[in-house]
């Protein structure tokens, strides 16, 4: 235990001397995580917005003439099964003629004694992925029963495209950044070790162990980390909060178009992921650096 | 038995440093140490002379496990050296005190910490640092300098300091590697007799490389002389087992002979 607080203590000191490399290795790390969180919370929000618009994109599924609505609701069910499936709403010939009549006709509807869309009775089916509306309709189309299957193929592979898009280029991005950051902290390390060649070959002759020795720019890498990771982790906080605060203070319009997501749904996962992700490249940069340079 | 042997671990017999034929030899140059066979007995003090290059500082080196030999067997204080696990070796070099040529002092630190430092490394509670170090400066006369950065030392006061620190983990051997090379005669002197008085007072085995004949001579010591990577001669072998000038005996020997002494008067 004491080794370990000696330790700690040493990182820290070890920062202090290093003033310079470790101000530089915390501000890159701060850099990477806080275009991290902000590119998490921008793609949590349009995931969140893109997520809402597709479960409004339906597949509308009509039958051939003579179909009755038991066979209707027997496709319903097993439609209903699918696991690309999200909702099925089953509307009859005459709520169809309903909804478009009002929608469309309004009093001069009254003029129709029949249904004119007497062969209208359909299905509504919502999903919960849009990528797999090609599966569905593949299936819906290899039905006696159907006569017609409309989709919005458009809005499926807009949706889905920005979807992977920014998935894409976030995890390339993430990437790029993070080997930045090793880099600076192996570099920072590396330097600290340099400068304190002659403390560590005494040591090594008093009997110091490989802990004791290596303990300090381990934990000068976690502790860069740790740094590296809360206070981008404020900002994200801050600038959020504002962004949305002006956004809705400011431009009603588009608060009403876009809805954002609070900031503790997105901080409670960004926060753990940025410390994970801060101590992790800390300590892995710090000790793949320490068994490269430093031979106890 | 004096306080520092009172404490140490091991029970092997008087023989700390036993070098069996060991040679020693960098790649493809010629060999730096050459079936090099010695033995140390507890409470002597050594010297390991030659010209430079001559294989003795490459000595030294096997004897701490810097290095490892390319032949021959080298066992320190019991430790087998050929096969020491990686973990064990600073428990082993916890029992050795190492001065060097060019003091290795941490400059940004003063005299205590230096000395400090040294403790702080094999994890001795934090209220028995102070005491230990006050008294290793104390036995090399530089308690009085105890806050002074070691910048501002002269070169005999820095290997003053290296030695307390040497020291104040109460080691079982001291060795020092030149250790008056950056000094003027008469500071070298000085030191040479503190190491002398560490061996004398404390009975504990001293080793010291020098090239300095002068006072390899002035301090009628065994000498082991190496040229070329071979021992050349050895004044305990010209001098067969009794060979112990002045009264550098192992104090265990001392004291059986004070013992029939004793016996004999009575």
């Amino acid at each position: 235990m004491r080794t370990l607080f000696y330790s700690i203590g040493q990182g820290i000191r070890n920062l202090l001397r290093n003033k310079g490399y470790a101000a530089a290795s915390v501000a890159t790390m701060t850099a990477c995580l806080f275009l991290f969180g902000l590119f998490y919370s921008v793609i949590t929000n349009i995931q969140a917005m893109v997520r809402n618009a597709e479960e409004g994109v339906s597949v509308t599924v009509f039958f051939q003439p003579g179909v009755t609505e038991d066979q209707i609701r027997q496709i319903e069910v097993a439609v209903g099964e699918r696991p690309e499936v999200s909702d099925v709403v089953y509307v009859s010939a005459d709520e169809a003629w309903a909804s478009f009549s009002k929608e469309y006709l309004g009093e001069y509807a009254d003029g129709f004694e029949d249904n004119p869309l007497a062969d209208s009775a359909n299905l509504e089916i919502y999903l919960k992925d849009v990528s797999r509306q090609e599966d569905l309709v593949n299936y819906l189309q290899g039905l006696d029963i159907v006569r017609e299957v409309n989709r919005s193929e458009l809005t499926a592979t807009t949706l889905t495209g920005i979807n992977s898009l920014m998935w894409y280029a976030s995890a390339a991005m993430i990437v790029i950044l993070f080997i930045v950051s090793l880099f600076l902290i192996s570099n920072t390390v590396a330097t600290g070790i340099s400068s304190h060649r002659d403390e560590i070959a005494i040591m090594k002759y008093i009997g110091a162990t490989d802990f004791f020795v290596r303990g300090p720019y381990v934990f000068e890498g976690v502790i860069i980390g740790v740094l590296g990771s809360l206070l981008p982790l404020g900002l994200n906080y801050f600038i959020y909060n504002r962004v949305i605060e002006i956004i809705s203070g400011k431009f009603s319009m588009l608060a009403r178009l876009l809805t954002f997501l609070p900031v503790q749904t997105v901080f409670r996962t960004l926060i753990p992921v940025s410390l994970i992700l801060g101590v992790g490249i800390g300590f892995f940069g710090s000790v793949f650096t320490v068994r490269k340079h430093l031979h106890v | 038995m004096n306080q520092y042997l009172q404490e140490a671990e091991y029970a092997a017999d008087d023989v700390v440093i036993s070098m069996r034929n060991v040679s020693k030899q960098y790649s493809k140059e010629a060999p730096a140490v050459t079936h090099a066979d010695f033995t140390v007995r507890e409470g002597e003090f050594v010297f390991i002379t030659g010209e430079t290059g001559s294989g003795k500082s490459t000595l030294m080196k096997m004897i701490v496990h810097e290095l490892t030999p390319s032949a021959g067997q080298i066992n320190v204080l019991g430790y087998d050296l050929n096969h020491i696990r990686h973990g064990k070796i600073p428990k082993f070099r916890r029992n050795l005190g190492i001065v060097f040529q060019d003091f290795r002092l941490l400059k940004d630190r003063n005299v205590y910490e230096n000395v400090a430092f040294a403790q702080r490394i094999i994890q001795v509670p934090g209220a028995q640092i102070q005491k230990n170090v006050l008294n290793a400066l104390d036995m090399v006369g530089m308690a009085d300098k105890y806050r002074r950065q070691v910048t501002q030392l002269s070169g005999g006061e820095q290997q003053r300091v290296a030695l307390a620190r040497a020291l104040v983990n109460k080691p079982l051997i001291l060795l020092a590697d030149e250790p008056t090379g950056n000094l003027d005669a008469e500071t070298a002197w000085g030191v040479m007799q503190l190491i002398d008085r560490v061996n004398r007072d404390y009975g504990m085995t001293v080793v010291v490389v020098t090239h300095d004949r002068g006072i390899v001579e002035r301090m009628n010591k065994r000498v082991i002389t190496m040229k070329q990577g071979e021992i050349i001669s050895d004044t305990a072998d010209s001098a067969g087992e009794d060979f112990y000038p002045d009264d550098t005996m192992p104090l265990d020997y001392q004291d059986v002979d004070a013992d029939w002494n004793d016996d004999y008067e009575q």
